[in-house]
């Protein structure tokens, strides 16, 4: 979008995200925009697959799990300070995508859908019985931090900035690959697996690339989570919900563009939170029932998101504005 | 209008002096704030238990001398401190252990709580009861079975109810008692439902059986939204044990003993942990075919006229049903909290805290059946304990310790036959 | 002999299996479509049968049709307000129409009947019958053996009539049933409604024999998704074998490794035909 600098969207967004903690400096806050971040990164990296080049993953959570798990399991089986299991979260997410991808990126897209929910469900129960990893009693992370490195800080500050240079690397990385040969590949796809084949587009290694990359940095969210959090369970790292949550909050926005899964976060999440403390009681049960609306409604008038509507709603000023 | 400026500015100020020395000098209100699952899966078990916190504030607000010695009944309010009225914030976590993390941050720097309390799943306590000590506000754990919340070295963690390994070792000594009495148990089975709850019991029963030599014919976990549990109990005939215990739901508790009979299956006796075999609903749907099963229970109703009976009738007068043992355990240690309050004499945390630590109640001021309830220094009481109670006609009734035995304890169970 | 125990409460299980999933290989065999929210409908069936039980005491008869009907009829709603649209859309719309959909319903369940699970009071359906040695609850032995007759039933249903060749018909060729003259729109309606109302019956047997909540939606869509991934996606009769095989892969997993480990063979199994054969044993890929 270009605009002239002073009011350019892109920079007011970045400092209003970078002032916010200076501003709303109270533990809870804090906390909102530190969950945030973790929503708007996970549902990024979701939309690289997921939103650009269309293949519905609705079982990201095994990456998100993975992820979340290794740096505790680092910790509690070697002592090592829980941020260098990070890469490993990160490689054994990209092996499992290939993994899934290979066979099921073959056939249509609801195969590859379905597979995603089975896989991640196995290995939630899996967890669930396996001994090394907690069982479902699950892990812990070093209660206090034994040095810097723990990343077990008291107030949630730093896991703010921290959380937010990651979503500012990953929204770089996505708008460069938007730019490149990789994000045209990703759009003939989602447009047009047959056609983009004729094109010349390596259908089935493009998509596989894509998986991995979003598994990647799912990865990557699961063990900011599990560190800031210092706590992982099969229910928390592997369950239906967060899949659901990556998947609505990408799609509400605007799944395949490069703000959409940010904006879909600035709105579910402070939403969720309303829901939480003023119901009180009626908690789980109507935030569900509201995010299954929600995204029926999408499904159904409008799967391009609130970017697509903000189109549809004012098309001729902004289509002046931005002809390109 | 200049005129009124002066006056207006001693009125105010006047005022304001009142005020401030109303809100210090009279009663102060005590803020708990308590963290619980009250929608989702466990919902029934956060209902239940809010209720029974209700009753208890009730209780230490209200002058109630009709309750006897349990610990501020007699008085309105907490009396070290001027009658000051305990005020319950309450927030549902869902079993989300980040939301359960987020919500005692805000009760703590937005409610201003004094104390904390929860959280149910363990999940939930070990990342609530993280902030706590993070900010230093004592945190009184009601109900969560996992050893380790009390073994990470926090101060500000404390932990009423008795533990998965108390429980272990409760069995364990029944075993042996039961075997001096010449029944034969040369072999046990445990099933567990394999959630944290389950698997924690399931864990600490199978090591301490290991210490006391008692072979674990099978160990079977299983999840408890199983809708068909035949390939467990046909496990369970195979391996032919002499005792199954049961680490259950209410749902699959139920779902057992069904199919047990179906499968026309009887061990010769059958202990389910609490939870499940406690729930109301267990006993009308399976006292026809479980007949002297044997559950365990730290509550009892007791006779009428008992102060345990008139809290009963209390909480059934608030919620239609009897206390639960969940529920009543984390009442217990809702008493034990406000005590600790009143000794400190104020809403200092450290005060609280070391008031805590200090906490020394005996059996006859506890309605629960401790020995008493004295933290060491993880934040575990020590001195927690549990009956054990088994179904008679369409009741439990109090068999184990022979101590406090309300019956005598068939053995084997009858099952469905009569 | 107990294994012969676990092998007839596998196939007896697996049988409800196959009726539930013999309507989503309809819907995927018809229109290329995997209804996410399959396991709901399941779902569904049972807790209509619950209301049926508990409002006007109806015994088996009365809430099987009941549910039949009142989750055919949602079918066709679906269909209509829903699914017609999204056809012809993106992938994302037609995957995240059903998955919300089951989001939807599982939490609106969830909602009004609470996360605890129910079971039918009992039901004139009660006792257990012994057949040389092997005990079968008198329950899951009609729900298995109903549900067997309800899917041959529903193979016929498409195979024998005329209404049944119309929807095989826009199954096969959409364009030249159209020059037939049969509107694909209507038939696929009344695929929706079939699928939905097996699925209803399906939930209403298990009701029968088993206890439930609002969350077993999920794993009987999952279960399905597996059945159909193995008898082959669009083949009725693939759904019935696939069905008793599930079921019983399921009980003596159960019973060999542990209950924990049922579930995770079947998805494992899942996985593994997509690997090597995902047209499944008797269907169009």
């Amino acid at each position: 979008m270009k605009k002239t600098p002073a009011f350019n969207p892109t920079v007011l967004l970045a400092a209003a995200l970078l002032i916010y903690p200076l501003i709303f400096s109270g533990a809870f806050y804090l906390d909102i925009g530190v969950t945030f971040l973790l929503a708007a990164i996970s549902a990024s990296a979701w939309n690289i697959v997921g939103g650009y080049a269309g293949q519905v993953s609705v079982g990201h959570a095994m990456f998100f799990g993975l992820g979340a798990y290794a740096p505790l399991l680092c910790y509690t089986l070697f002592g090592w300070a829980p941020i260098v299991g990070m890469p490993f979260g990160m490689a054994l997410s990209v092996a499992l995508a290939v993994l899934i991808g290979i066979p099921t990126f073959r056939l249509t897209g609801h195969y590859f859908s379905m597979a995603t929910i089975a896989v991640a469900e196995l290995i939630r129960i899996y967890f669930g019985t396996w001994d090394l990893v907690g069982a479902a009693i699950g892990l812990q992370g070093p209660a206090t931090a034994r040095g810097w490195w723990d990343l077990t800080f008291r107030s949630e500050l730093p896991y703010y900035y921290i959380f937010l240079a990651v979503l500012a690397f990953l929204l770089g990385l996505t708008f460069m690959i938007e730019r490149r040969r990789f994000g045209y590949y990703l759009r003939a796809i989602k447009a047009g697996e047959r056609a983009a084949r004729s094109l010349g587009v390596p259908v089935q290694q493009t998509k596989i690339k894509a998986l991995a990359l979003s598994a990647a940095f799912t990865s990557v969210a699961g063990s900011l989570y599990s560190i800031k959090t210092g706590f992982i369970d099969p229910e928390s790292g592997f369950g239906i919900l967060v899949s659901v949550q990556m998947v609505i909050i990408a799609a509400l926005g605007g799944a395949g563009r490069l703000f959409g899964p940010l904006v879909g976060a600035l709105i579910l999440i402070p939403l969720q939170t309303a829901t939480n403390t003023w119901f009180g009681g009626g908690g789980t049960g109507l935030t569900f029932i509201l995010y299954g609306g929600i995204i029926v409604l999408i499904a159904r008038y409008e799967p391009g998101g609130l970017f697509d509507l903000w189109e549809h709603v004012r098309p001729r000023r902004w289509r002046r504005k931005h002809a390109a | 209008m200049k005129r009124f400026r002066l006056p207006a500015a001693v009125v105010v100020a006047t005022a304001l002096v009142l005020y401030a020395s109303g809100l210090s000098g009279a009663a102060e209100t005590v803020k708990i704030g308590i963290i619980w699952p009250l929608t989702g899966n466990a919902a029934a078990a956060g209902q239940a238990s809010k209720a029974a916190a209700e009753v208890a504030a009730d209780i230490i607000n209200n002058a109630h001398p009709e309750l006897g010695d349990l610990p501020l009944a007699k008085t309105a309010g907490l009396p070290n401190m001027g009658g000051a009225k305990l005020e319950l914030v309450f927030d549902d976590h869902q079993g989300n252990p980040s939301l359960a993390q987020q919500l005692a941050t805000r009760l703590i720097t937005q409610d201003k709580v004094n104390v904390l309390m929860g959280a149910y799943q363990s999940s939930c306590s070990f990342t609530a009861t993280a902030v706590a000590e993070r900010y230093g506000v004592p945190f009184m754990v009601g109900e969560s079975a996992a050893g380790n919340i009390t073994g990470r070295g926090f101060k500000w963690v404390f932990r009423g109810t008795p533990i998965a390994s108390d429980y272990a070792r409760t069995y364990m000594r029944f075993f042996s008692e039961m075997k001096k009495q010449g029944k034969k148990i040369d072999s046990i089975a445990v099933v567990n439902e394999n959630t944290d709850y389950g698997t924690s019991v399931a864990d600490a029963i199978v090591d301490e059986a290991k210490k006391g030599s008692i072979p674990v014919a099978a160990r079977i976990p299983y999840s408890a939204s199983s809708t068909d549990v035949s390939a467990q109990v046909l496990q369970l005939k195979e391996k032919n044990p002499d005792v199954v215990i049961f680490i259950s739901y209410t749902a699959d508790s139920i779902l057992y003993m069904k199919t047990m009979k179906n499968l026309d299956y009887k061990p010769p006796m059958v202990i389910g942990d609490d939870t499940g075999f406690s729930d109301p609903s267990f006993i009308p749907a399976v006292a026809d075919v479980a007949q002297g099963a044997m559950n365990r229970s730290a509550w009892a109703i007791g006779k009428p006229g008992s102060t345990t009976y008139k809290i009963n009738e209390m909480y059934k007068a608030k919620t239609g049903r009897d206390l639960d043992d969940t529920s009543a355990r984390n009442m217990q240690s809702f008493f034990a909290l406000a005590d600790a309050i009143n000794r400190a004499g104020s809403t200092d945390p450290e005060k609280i805290r070391e008031a805590l630590a200090q906490t020394d109640l005996k059996p006859e001021q506890l309605m629960m059946g401790y020995q008493g309830v004295k933290f060491d220094n993880t934040g575990q009481n020590i001195l927690a304990a549990t009956y054990l109670i088994q179904l008679q006609d369409k009741k439990y009734e109090l068999v184990w310790p022979e101590s406090a035995a309300i019956t005598k304890l068939e053995w084997p169970m009858a099952g469905w036959k009569k | 002999m107990l294994l012969i125990q676990v092998i007839v409460g596998g196939l007896l299980l697996g049988a409800i299996y196959a009726l539930f999933s013999s309507g989503l290989t309809l819907i995927w065999g018809m229109m290329n479509f995997i209804n996410f929210a399959h396991g709901e409908f399941v779902m569904l069936g049972m807790y209509v049968s619950l209301l049926v039980v508990v409002w006007l005491g109806g015994g088996p008869a009365a809430f099987g049709f009941t549910a039949a009907f009142a989750l055919f009829v949602l079918g066709v709603v679906v269909y209509l307000s829903l699914i017609r649209f999204v056809l012809r859309g993106p992938m994302l719309s037609q995957i995240l129409s059903t998955f919300g959909l089951a989001l939807l319903l599982r939490y609106t369940a969830f909602w009004i009947f609470s996360a605890n699970f129910v079971s039918l009071p009992q039901t004139s359906l009660s006792g257990t019958i012994n057949i040389a040695g092997v005990l079968m609850p008198v329950p899951q032995l009609v729900a298995g053996v109903i549900a067997v007759m309800l899917t041959f039933g529903l193979h016929l249903l498409l195979t024998k009539t005329t209404v049944g060749s119309q929807l095989l018909a826009v199954s096969e060729d959409r364009g030249a049933a159209m020059l037939m003259g049969i509107k694909p729109d209507r038939m696929q309606a009344l695929a929706w409604g079939l699928s939905a109302g097996a699925a209803g019956i399906a939930g209403a047997l298990m009701a029968i024999a088993y206890p439930w909540s609002p969350s077993v939606g999920e794993t009987f869509g999952l279960t399905a998704f597996v059945v159909v991934a193995l008898g082959g996606f669009g083949s009725v009769p693939g759904a019935l074998f696939a069905g008793l095989i599930i079921g019983l892969i399921q009980g003596l997993s159960a019973f060999w490794f542990g209950p924990i480990y049922k579930d995770i063979v079947v998805y494992a199994l899942f996985v593994a035909l997509l690997w090597l054969r995902p047209q499944g044993l008797m269907g169009k890929a």
